[in-house]
């Protein structure tokens, strides 16, 4: 064995294996730029969960606590207008939904249903403040990559506006 | 139609089936309640903790070297305590135990003078009734302490309370968050969500409150023997570790370490001197508790209504005494802010 294999092993075992999330929690906007050791902490608080084919993941209206990245599967965003579902979007692995939830407790805008057999890892305010409050260098990372994505939908949506006016 | 009947039925099943898993916990817990005592103890010493090793978590500190550090502090601290204060405490228990007889037989004089009194003014009495029992009482209550199996047994179960409670509260500290997931993974996904927010506020309720709790009686506590002490009244020590312990129970509490106190001193001594005293410091200390130290510390006060807190506290006492005291707040707490996240998740929205 040469010897930088055996001090990767060695490395590997202090820091603890990468395992399956930390790899879905990479590709990710919100944790981009963040180091192995910051994406362990966050590993602690993301929720697996898995979805079977039409099972509903939450529904429009309902209040919301959190986001969700889909690790395997695909998810349909559906919302309801005159009292008939339309579709707003697909979304594949590594893309995420549910942001919103994260910073206020407001009403689903939305519904997300699972197309086939779906694992998606969840990320809830309540563990995100925890992670602020006792974390604030980590947490101050995601709140700032979080606001600048709320940032840049609403410079969209403005943008649309203006040219509908 | 039908089918829209029969999703109603299911749901209305899966209300039931719900409450009558959480009833049968509750009695699984009420059945085993002599076996939780260490077990709740230790959790009252993880919600202190928890707070500590999260901080030095965040400093960088791996968090089981963060909890074995901690404990190691806490034993150092408690041993440094221990050697500053077990020659009052000593002096103190031995004055007692040499007193105790002398306490008894003058409460029971009195209570013998009252007795005497009720029977003559209350004919419809037999007379020895009253005496009889009391006497059956004090037996009762002297009769045990110096039985050798008995004294075999409390050895016993101190031991393994002393045991248990380090060894369960290194791991509810050490993974209490791993714990937590691992019981929150086995809620179905349509529950997810409302079931999270109801474990962390839950969680919030009660940490919150202990620590509060803890931190306010502890204050109260020494300020008591502090003040007993400058004004020289006996069993000082043991007084003010009385009142800061009852200082636990909200409303209640403090008046019972009073009573408890105001006794001590009027049987010891029967000095009205050092009785006022007594009442003056106690006075002092209520005003500085509920302006001051109360604020301060618990700044997240539970919103309840006075009487509801005296109504529960009475009967967290009924079901598991002074433990059963300490955790009726919070609990009622919990079960309100449970009703509150459920009303709100599945009837507001309508997605149950």
């Amino acid at each position: 064995m040469s010897k930088k294999r055996i001090s990767n092993v060695i490395l590997q075992k202090i820091r603890g294996r990468e395992g399956d999330i930390i790899p879905v929690l990479r590709t990710v906007p919100l944790f981009e730029g963040l180091t192995f050791r910051d994406l362990k902490k966050i590993e602690l608080i993301v929720h697996e969960r898995t979805f079977m084919p039409d099972e509903v993941v939450f529904y429009e209206r309902q209040p919301g606590t959190g986001m969700y990245i889909i690790k395997k599967g695909l998810i349909k965003l559906t919302k309801t207008i005159n009292e008939e579902k339309a579709k707003i979007a697909d979304l594949e692995e590594g893309e995420f939904f549910g942001e919103m939830a994260l910073l206020e407790d407001y009403p689903r805008s939305a519904e997300a249903t699972a197309v086939v057999k779906t694992e998606v890892l969840g990320i809830f305010r309540p563990d995100l403040f925890d992670l602020i409050e006792h974390n604030p260098r980590l947490g101050s990372k995601i709140l700032m990559k979080l606001s600048q994505r709320l940032a840049n939908r609403l410079r969209k949506t403005t943008e649309m506006k203006l040219k509908e006016v | 139609m039908e089918k829209n009947e029969f999703q109603k039925l299911w749901k209305t099943f899966e209300i039931i089936a719900i409450g009558c898993v959480l009833f049968g916990i509750l009695l699984v817990l009420y059945l085993v309640r002599a076996l939780l005592t260490p077990f709740i103890i230790a959790f009252v010493i993880t919600f202190f903790l928890s707070p500590i090793v999260d901080y030095m978590e965040g400093e960088g500190i791996n968090r089981t070297f963060a909890v074995i550090l901690l404990i190691i502090l806490t034993l150092i601290f408690l041993f440094i305590l221990w050697k500053l204060t077990w020659p009052t405490i000593q002096t103190e228990i031995s004055s007692f135990q040499k007193n105790a007889p002398f306490y008894i037989s003058k409460i029971q004089d009195s209570l013998n003078r009252a007795i005497d009194l009720l029977e003559k003014n209350m004919g419809f009495i037999p007379k020895g009734t009253l005496e009889k029992a009391l006497q059956q009482k004090i037996n009762s209550l002297t009769s045990g302490t110096g039985d050798v199996s008995s004294l075999i047994k409390i050895i016993k179960e101190l031991v393994t309370t002393l045991i248990v409670i380090p060894f369960v509260t290194f791991f509810l500290v050490k993974d209490g968050r791993k714990i937590k997931k691992m019981l929150i993974a086995y809620v179905p996904n349509k529950y997810f969500e409302t079931f999270l927010t109801l474990f962390y506020k839950i969680d919030q309720q009660i940490s919150n409150y202990i620590r509060g709790q803890l931190i306010d009686s502890f204050i109260v506590g020494v300020i008591a023997i502090i003040g007993l002490y400058l004004f020289r009244v006996n069993y000082a020590f043991l007084i003010g570790v009385v009142l800061g312990m009852f200082n636990i129970i909200p409303y209640i509490g403090p008046s019972m370490g009073f009573v408890f106190g105001s006794l001590l001193i009027l049987i010891d001594t029967g000095s009205t001197v050092n009785l006022i005293k007594f009442i003056c410091i106690y006075v002092c200390i209520r005003v500085l508790d509920d302006i001051i130290i109360s604020p301060l510390v618990l700044s997240r006060r539970v919103h309840v209504h006075t009487l509801m807190v005296i109504i529960v506290i009475m009967l967290g006492g009924f079901f598991h005494g002074i433990l059963g005291m300490l955790l009726a707040v919070p609990l009622y707490c919990s079960i309100k802010v449970t009703f509150q996240i459920l009303y709100r998740g599945f009837i507001e929205y309508g997605n149950w």
